[in-house]
């Protein structure tokens, strides 16, 4: 790679799509008019407001020559796991419809399916049931160049089936970009666990996309552990009766650390449950984002979504942006939100000293207590003993919580 | 043990303790009576390291150390113990587990090696039983859930594992019923010793029929108006604070 090959985000994107099916090549066409007529977000795009990204959008980057994610964990029975680049050689049929049915993509949603290479297809037929959890690493290259990637994931969950996909962000140099998107079909009474654990010290911005039909649950815990510069959307479009989802995150950031989670739920079929709860534990000179929007469309009756995002802030220097919000247009559901931002209870850290335990260590176990509630309520159990120990090695006195439980 | 010499407090720049005289030897049980706001609870977080409780007088002498110097971590590692008048909830932080670093900094600083698991789960197991705490709550969220009775035996509980030299207890017996009153009250009765002295805190009578005190002390205003035996309790019972105060022309 040389500095030649280097170019912006915008200049990247191709003029016009000759490779895969018409399909394909149309999908790409028209993201790529939308980056050009509405070019990256700006600080005045109202969703990018508070993620800096101008030094992103200005930076020219190297393609990398690996796209990612790579399988991490054997295929447990009844899962497929396909290459997108070869089922659309093969089969582009299976794949027509399924790809941005999220509707029209802009800003770097487009971008990644302008420009995605290939991809992950993991597809679990109807009725199978899946209890090993698949894994999925996005491990950015560890040449120190400026470069771009563009993972991409597709979920299908067929007809009662469920599984729990883990997928992690590590590695990655600072200046690496890895732009990913991950979309989730469930169908009816399907069941999806969706584990992520962002680690990486490269620039992330990562978009899930989940699409849900009747009586099926979508359970995400993402676990941030500090970022550079991290954008994370996911959005769950509840359009069969009776679908569930449950977002949960836990973030903890230091130093110079941005991040930026966003959540959106669409209720759009009646009697869906939507829950949200977002922890942050903010310190340093960082700066945390969590923007939560629940929509009840009209015909969403009994619905009931609550949204919850509580932030520690452990230093002055540090900075928390909240904004969680319900736009309802039904009139039978029951909604709840709040966000709260503060310092840890006075109560609770005096019970724990008077009782002996040092005060910085106090400290740290209700730290530690405040975004471990997150990880608990993932349901496999060495799934949550790996998030645990993600968190323990981000936490001051991790070593000793540990000894203690 | 604990010498108290003309301890005057304030909270918020209001006078709460104005001039507490107490002198209470290893072996004794002393009981502290008085109203609401007589300054009870605000004696039992001096001495326990709470912040916001400023001294502006007088001298609180533990074991031949200025205590007000010393941090509550510090006040635990030296044997104090305040059983809580509302314990705290800490969702997250299980009961057993906080115990074990709380006793094991308390036998790092008395150079005693840490206690092994195995070995810390039998002393949990022995001393949940003296109070009839379920083993399944010692190792829940500390008082997440509990109900009154449960939290006051579960100070107790812990009470009893980091076997402090001075219990300061305060209002263990309210949101008692009678029959948890003698379970808790039993309990504290197993951990009188020569070489433990406690400071029982209470509004009631009541609670005195099973802790049976050496020495009463009758606190209003923020100041010991009365010093005597067990009997000065009874009195008090049935002829009020009032009746007190009035004789002692306050």
């Amino acid at each position: 790679m040389n500095e030649a090959n280097r170019q912006t985000l915008l200049a990247s994107v191709p003029d016009s799509f000759d490779k895969g099916p018409d399909w394909l090549r149309t999908l790409r066409t028209r993201a790529a008019e939308t980056l050009r007529q509405q070019g990256l977000p700006t600080k005045r795009t109202e969703a990018w407001r508070f993620t800096p990204i101008r030094s992103l959008v200005d930076s020219e980057f190297t393609r990398n020559d690996e796209e990612g994610p790579s399988l991490v964990s054997a295929v447990p029975a009844g899962v497929r796991v396909r290459s997108l680049a070869e089922v659309l050689q093969s089969q582009p049929e299976l794949l027509q419809g399924r790809l941005d049915f999220g509707g029209e993509p802009t800003h770097f949603a487009a971008l990644n399916t302008a420009m995605f290479r290939d991809g992950l297809w993991i597809d679990v037929s109807a009725g199978t049931i899946v209890e090993a959890p698949i894994e999925i690493s996005h491990a950015g290259p560890s040449s120190s160049e400026p470069g771009v990637a563009y993972p991409r994931v597709l979920v299908t969950a067929g007809e009662g089936a469920a599984l729990t996909l883990i997928e992690t962000y590590a590695g990655g140099r600072a200046g690496q970009l890895s732009n990913s998107v991950v979309e989730a079909e469930l169908g009816r009474n399907a069941k999806m666990s969706h584990v992520r654990v962002h680690e990486s010290a490269g620039l992330q911005i990562g978009r899930v996309d989940v699409r849900q039909d009747a009586d099926s649950v979508y359970r995400s815990t993402v676990v941030t552990l500090g970022g550079a510069l991290l954008r994370f959307d996911v959005r769950c479009l509840l359009q069969g009766k009776g679908a569930e989802c449950q977002l949960d995150g836990a973030y903890l950031t230091d130093g110079d650390d941005h991040v930026d989670h966003h959540t959106l739920v669409e209720h759009e079929a009646p009697e869906c449950r939507s829950g949200q709860t977002y922890r942050g534990i903010v310190s340093g000179k960082s700066t945390a984002v969590f923007d939560g929007i629940v929509i009840v469309h009209r015909d969403a009756q009994k619905t009931e979504a609550h949204q919850e995002n509580r932030n520690l802030l452990l230093s002055d220097t540090a900075t928390i942006h909240t904004k969680p919000h319900l736009e309802i247009d039904a009139d039978d559901v029951i909604c709840s939100h709040g966000a709260t931002v503060g310092a840890l209870d006075q109560d609770q850290l005096f019970y724990l000293r008077a009782r002996g335990v040092p005060e910085d260590f106090a400290l740290a176990m209700l730290t530690y207590a405040f975004v471990e509630s997150i990880v608990d309520r993932v349901s496999h159990e060495p799934t949550r003993a790996r998030m645990r120990e993600a968190l323990l090695s981000r936490i001051p006195h991790g070593d000793e919580i540990r000894e203690v439980t | 043990m604990l010498k108290i010499q003309d301890l005057h407090v304030e909270v918020d720049g209001k006078p709460i303790l104005k001039g507490i005289n107490l002198d209470i030897e290893a072996g004794q049980v002393h009981a502290i009576m008085g109203p609401n706001g007589s300054g009870k609870s605000t004696l039992a977080y001096v001495l326990a390291g709470r912040e916001g409780y400023e001294v502006t007088k007088g001298s609180v002498i533990y074991k031949g150390q200025d205590l007000m110097e010393m941090t509550p971590e510090m006040r635990a590692a030296e044997g104090v113990f305040l059983g809580f008048q509302y314990p705290v909830a800490i969702p997250g932080v299980s009961n057993i587990y906080f115990l074990k670093a709380a006793l094991n900094a308390i036998r790092k600083h008395r150079g005693e090696d840490p206690l092994d698991a195995i070995d810390f789960m039998k002393l949990s197991k022995k001393k949940a039983a003296l109070v009839q705490l379920p083993d399944e709550l010692t190792k829940r969220s500390v008082n997440d859930g509990f109900s009154g009775g449960e939290k006051k035996r579960n100070e107790i509980y812990q009470m009893a594992m980091l076997e402090p030299s001075l219990a300061v207890l305060d209002e263990t017996d309210s949101g008692l019923d009678i029959d948890a009153l003698k379970v808790v009250a039993e309990g504290v009765n197993g951990l009188r010793g020569p070489d433990r002295a406690m400071l029982v805190i209470t509004h009631y009578q009541r609670l005195l029929d099973y802790i049976v005190p050496d020495v009463v002390h009758v606190l209003i205003n923020g100041q010991i108006v009365r010093t005597g035996d067990k009997n000065l309790a009874k009195r008090l019972e049935k002829e009020g604070y009032s009746e007190v105060r009035g004789a002692m022309q306050l």
